[in-house]
């Protein structure tokens, strides 16, 4: 594991921690996902509103925690600002606000619905005539949703070759509608599909730096929890459950062990 | 006023190349100039509600003024969650424009009628409400705020009125104004049917094409007049609600779905709402009130 994705996933524990609230298996399965697109982009944590910026969308708003420690080692905001995660008044809900956080383009939560929002910005970008890129991370539960298909149809068929979707492979639908071999269901809408383990952070940077002239898709097999075997384990308990101080000081163990 | 919602976009693109046209493959051959004088600004993006509204919230991101078109229903109560967050929460603008209000597709059935768009939008935070009833209305209501800084929904129907009104943002219309009793408030494009029921009988006659923000201040000046409320949708009554302690009534859909194919006069005949049913009521509500008079 890289140390960049071993220090956000410890900051995770400590937010979760903290803070009371979890969402931990799910946030970790996207940390290098999130790393590669934001060691890619363009973009500059002193000046978020940059012109020229590309964009992000966690269409998976409920992993915001894994996203605001990313934005964070990014230099966005700092770890212990994150602590505040889901306390009344704080700017880290649990759904990430674009109103109140730095680096978020757009507010999701409810599932299905951020991939069309940044199938709208790569849209704007092409008749802007812009350089401008859109990435967009989305689950594969969020994709039992029809809308998230109704907006790869729409991108592929309006050609935003400038669109990479990031498709968070950890098996989270397996239980009730799974959805059977996603990459060759992106290749069959007409996308750029590339396969890798979703932990690689070299792989995915690569195939983010490979040219396309198409919707780009990656597609990342992933673990929920990946990086402590208690976590990735015991997913169901652990879905939504935030550590006690003798389960952090266990977890960061296994984490910094290297243990899975 | 679908052909006036077209010229007066089309007018405006001409100047302003954020406008940028979002269709569910409605209106495109209406559209058809549109699309050759702008190609890349003309999407006739597919039978897909949800991801219309949620590109539609995306180009808003970006700085352009999307308007997003197709059939009233399918967009408002198929879409209602993209409108609420991807452009209300969200804090993105655009403007939605519908067609089919209300019995407009009577005979193709309630899976074709659209009545709760206005109720529902209008609890949205951000959003704008307008039940357009004229050409005149349409065009310049979509001057003034299609570049509002709040998502903007437009109701269009192909039954307008011709009928002389205030088409100021959040301005309503006092067309009649007798200082009776009884004051009758209305929107859109039942506004011809009122206006006949009403011509000649004693009452106020009070009219709206802008539900939010509603115009409070005009509704005050009735305050100490019974509100007798003649729609053909639900929003209306619930936005003169906004002021409180109102006497009120309504006169207008009943709690069932209306299909009974035809035309729209069909069923506006059969659920009360031509101008010999409306001024029935009018009537007895003017009957009970003198004859609360009598009594008391």
């Amino acid at each position: 594991m890289d140390d960049i994705c071993r220090k956000i996933r410890s900051e995770i524990l400590n937010v979760s921690n903290k803070s009371g609230h979890g969402h931990i298996p799910t946030s970790f399965s996207i940390v290098e996902m999130l790393t590669a697109v934001y060691q890619t982009m363009r973009h500059d944590p002193k000046r978020p509103d940059m012109p020229e910026r590309d964009l992000f969308v966690l269409s998976k708003g409920h992993a915001s925690l894994g996203f605001y420690c990313t934005l964070a080692a990014h230099g966005y905001f700092s770890f212990e600002d994150v602590y505040a995660f889901g306390g009344f008044d704080s700017r880290f809900g649990c759904h990430p606000d674009r109103t109140k956080v730095p680096g978020v383009e757009a507010s999701t939560g409810s599932l299905g619905h951020g991939i069309g929002i940044a199938v709208g910005m790569a849209l704007a970008a092409k008749i802007a005539s812009t350089k401008r890129k859109v990435y967009t991370l989305i689950g594969d539960g969020e994709s039992n949703e029809g809308s998230v298909w109704e907006a790869v149809m729409v991108a592929v068929n309006t050609k935003l070759d400038n669109l990479t979707v990031l498709y968070d492979n950890n098996q989270s639908q397996g239980r009730c509608l799974p959805i059977g071999n996603p990459a060759e269901r992106f290749a069959a809408f007409g996308c750029d599909v590339s396969e890798m383990q979703g932990h690689d952070l070299a792989a995915i940077k690569q195939a983010l730096a490979k040219p396309t002239d198409r919707v780009r898709v990656l597609v990342c097999n992933t673990v929920k929890g990946y990086g402590c075997a208690t976590l990735s384990e015991n997913v169901y308990e652990w879905h939504r459950r935030a550590p006690k101080p003798d389960e952090l000081t266990k977890l960061q163990g296994e984490l910094h062990a290297g243990a899975i | 006023m679908r052909a006036q919602f077209k010229n007066t976009v089309s007018e405006l693109a001409a100047h302003d190349d954020s406008i940028v046209i979002v269709l569910g493959d409605i209106s495109v051959y209406m559209f058809k100039d549109f699309w050759e004088k702008h190609p890349n600004r003309f999407y006739n993006m597919g039978i897909c509600e949800n991801t219309l509204v949620s590109v539609t919230a995306g180009l808003s991101s970006q700085g352009f003024n999307p308007f997003v078109h197709t059939i009233c229903p399918f967009l408002t109560d198929r879409s209602l969650e993209q409108i609420k967050l991807d452009m209300c929460y969200n804090n993105f603008a655009g403007n939605i424009v519908t067609c089919g209000a209300t019995f407009d597709y009577a005979w193709d059935g309630a899976t074709h009628h659209a009545y709760t768009d206005l109720a529902s939008l209008r609890m949205l935070p951000n959003m704008e409400v307008l039940h357009l009833g004229s050409k005149r209305e349409v065009d310049a209501l979509i001057r003034s705020q299609y570049n509002s800084p709040r998502p903007t929904y437009y109701r269009l129907s192909d039954h307008p009125h011709t009928i002389e009104t205030n088409t100021e943002f959040g301005k309503g219309t006092v067309l009649k104004n007798e200082g009776a009793p009884l004051t009758v408030m209305t929107a859109g494009p039942i506004l011809t049917n009122v206006m006949e029921a009403c011509r000649d009988l004693p009452v106020n006659l009070v009219y709206f094409h802008t539900l939010k923000p509603i115009d409070k201040a005009l509704i005050e000046q009735f305050r100490d007049t019974e509100i007798l409320v003649v729609h053909d949708a639900y929003g209306l009554y619930e936005a003169i609600s906004e002021v409180p302690a109102l006497r009120m009534r309504y006169h207008g859909l009943p709690d069932a779905f209306c299909g009974w194919y035809g035309t729209v006069q069909d069923i506006r005949k059969r659920i009360g709402l031509d101008p010999a049913s409306i001024r029935g009521a009018v009537q007895t509500r003017l009957a009970d009130r003198s004859q609360g008079a009598r009594v008391r």
